[in-house]
């Protein structure tokens, strides 16, 4: 099967002004993430770790473009070609098959559950200005079957009579938090991504959403997708892991099965304090 | 009779200046201070197209559509890859710019001295539209094809994606959307639809001058917008009724001559600050400019 994300020597960081012993003023690099090396097996779930300030979330910004690196490389697989993803911007690197589900719940409020579904969906062609215009019926038509194809998976997601396809008219913004996390969730499901990048997703829900997002993240291993998953509850971690990973200073500092990692004696010390 | 034709003609030119200028502000959350300077655009071209080339109004509407879309282009590439408060700084250089050219660029626009004897378009052979009624029906075509396409822009999988766009940037590009994109070709759109309401001021009017293209222009068309209410089009029709409309009416209240002018700005001004703080989002509108 091979890994489908490969991380090597991979740095961020920045400058800061900080006081010398004799009192002046000098420039000192900090890094955020430092020589950071990580391979990520297909069709597995990998838990990152860590306390804040790791440098979990910035490798995800690292990963999805959305910051750009000192140093290193990342090379991502999706089937057979190798693609770098140093320097390419964000929305190629979707296109290119991650998806990012961020700490907030960055959902489109304004717009309707439906909406929000279905502008994730793949529709480029569709989204230019002129066949809109011009094509009509033919647009009609496909936003049909975007429409039951998200219908499709909110029926697979949560049952036929889900109370989200009740609320599919109303503002995402109505939706309650957890709701709003499970279609953060449910939005990456439009669109048949290879790896998925969720960062908490399970963060400020009750027992019930978060025993939902458990079983949607298995889903996507269901569907041979990969999920990298930043998390701090550990009991979800446990359940669904297949690796986990411990960052601290900007580096993977431990990486193995979820219990040996829960378990070591420094990662008890410096992360969980008991 | 022709006062009440007169102010539906105008409120048609501004149904269009709005419902453009909806795209970009109230759909995509791109405020900008140069479409002014776009309807002028579109105004002078429409008066070469007329009287130097002597082209009917189809070509002559869309050579002023074309240019005016193109020239807008060169402001959209660079200016929309700058963020928030920057990019309205890029709109407002490029209306002082705009203005300025008209203005000094006697030998080809005559400057300040404006352009007289503008020509009525010919639909096509000899067939001239002149006079009020026609006008009138000229211009209520038009606006209703440009309410009519921008309805169906806005309620399409593009008009959604500038929604998407306005809402959460971030978002959208990690859902895979190049948002710089989407805001080019709102800004193009936009644009290339203002110059259809220069074609028809200048036509209407038959003169043109830089003043009537200035910042002031572009305030008064935002705060029309504003005041309809953005994101939709209902907004942009009852936002260029009101400011059309508004100070119309107030000439009837029987205001003194001598401060009936500057009484009506400023009863103008206080609904304006009225309106924006009881209803921020305007009239008609389903959006609060960000």
């Amino acid at each position: 099967m091979g890994d489908i994300l490969t991380i090597q020597s991979l740095s961020k960081g920045f400058s800061r002004q900080v006081k010398n012993s004799a009192g002046e003023d000098v420039d000192e690099q900090y890094w955020i993430i430092h020589q950071l090396f990580l391979n990520v097996p297909r069709g597995k779930v990998i838990a990152l770790i860590g306390g804040n300030g790791a440098g979990k979330t910035t490798l995800f910004n690292l990963i999805s473009g959305f910051i750009m690196r000192d140093s290193g490389s990342i090379s991502f697989k999706p089937e057979w070609k190798n693609i770098e993803l140093s320097g390419m911007s964000p929305h190629l690197i979707t296109r290119a098959g991650i998806g990012r589900m961020f700490q907030d719940n960055h959902i489109f409020s304004e717009m309707s559950v439906l909406d929000n579904m279905l502008v994730a969906d793949s529709a480029y062609l569709a989204e230019r200005p002129f066949r809109s215009l011009l094509f009509r019926n033919k647009t009609r038509k496909e936003e049909n079957c975007r429409l039951a194809k998200a219908r499709e998976i909110f029926d697979e997601l949560f049952g036929v009579d889900n109370p989200f396809w009740e609320k599919r008219e109303q503002p995402a913004g109505n939706l309650s938090y957890g709701q709003q996390r499970l279609l953060g969730l449910s939005r990456l499901f439009m669109r048949n991504y290879k790896l998925l990048l969720l960062d908490e997703p399970t963060a400020g829900v009750n027992p019930e959403v978060i025993e939902q997002i458990k079983q949607l993240i298995l889903n996507f291993i269901k569907n041979n997708q990969t999920v990298l998953l930043i998390e701090h509850n550990l009991e979800v971690v446990k359940d669904i892991a297949d690796f986990c990973c411990y960052m601290e200073n900007g580096r993977i500092a431990l990486m193995g099965t979820p219990e040996d990692v829960i378990n070591n004696e420094e990662v008890r010390k410096s992360y969980l304090r008991f | 009779m022709e006062y009440v034709i007169h102010l539906i003609i105008l409120i048609n030119i501004y149904i269009i200046l709005t419902t453009s200028t909806n795209l970009l502000v109230g759909v995509t959350n791109l405020l900008s201070l140069g479409q002014a300077a776009l309807y002028g655009i579109g105004a002078y071209l429409s008066v070469l197209a007329l009287m130097v080339f002597h082209w009917p109004l189809i070509p002559t509407l869309l050579f002023s559509m074309i240019i005016t879309g193109l020239l807008s282009l060169l402001l959209a590439w660079p200016s929309l890859r700058l963020k928030g408060d920057y990019f309205v700084l890029a709109t407002l250089g490029f209306q002082l710019i705009v203005f300025n050219i008209l203005y000094n660029w006697v030998s080809v626009t005559r400057g300040p001295y404006g352009i007289p004897g503008i020509p009525n378009p010919k639909l096509f052979g000899d067939v001239e539209i002149s006079g009020l009624w026609a006008f009138l029906a000229l211009s209520l075509v038009l606006a209703v094809i440009v309410i009519f396409l921008f309805h169906n822009l806005i309620h399409s999988p593009f008009g959604r994606a500038l929604r998407g766009v306005r809402d959460d940037e971030l978002s959208m590009q990690a859902l895979g959307k190049n948002v710089t994109a989407f805001k080019i070709q709102a800004f193009v759109i936009s644009s290339a639809f203002i110059a259809i309401s220069g074609f028809l001021y200048a036509t209407y009017v038959s003169y043109i001058d830089p003043t009537s293209f200035n910042l002031d222009e572009s305030i008064f068309i935002l705060s029309a917008l504003i005041v309809g209410g953005l994101g939709n089009i209902r907004g942009s029709i009852i936002g260029a009724l009101v400011v059309i409309l508004l100070p119309e009416a107030l000439r009837f209240i029987g205001l003194p001559d001598s401060v009936a002018a500057n009484m009506r700005q400023i009863i103008y001004g206080l609904a304006l600050i009225v309106l924006m703080r009881f209803r921020p989002q305007g009239i008609a509108g389903n959006y609060t400019i960000k």
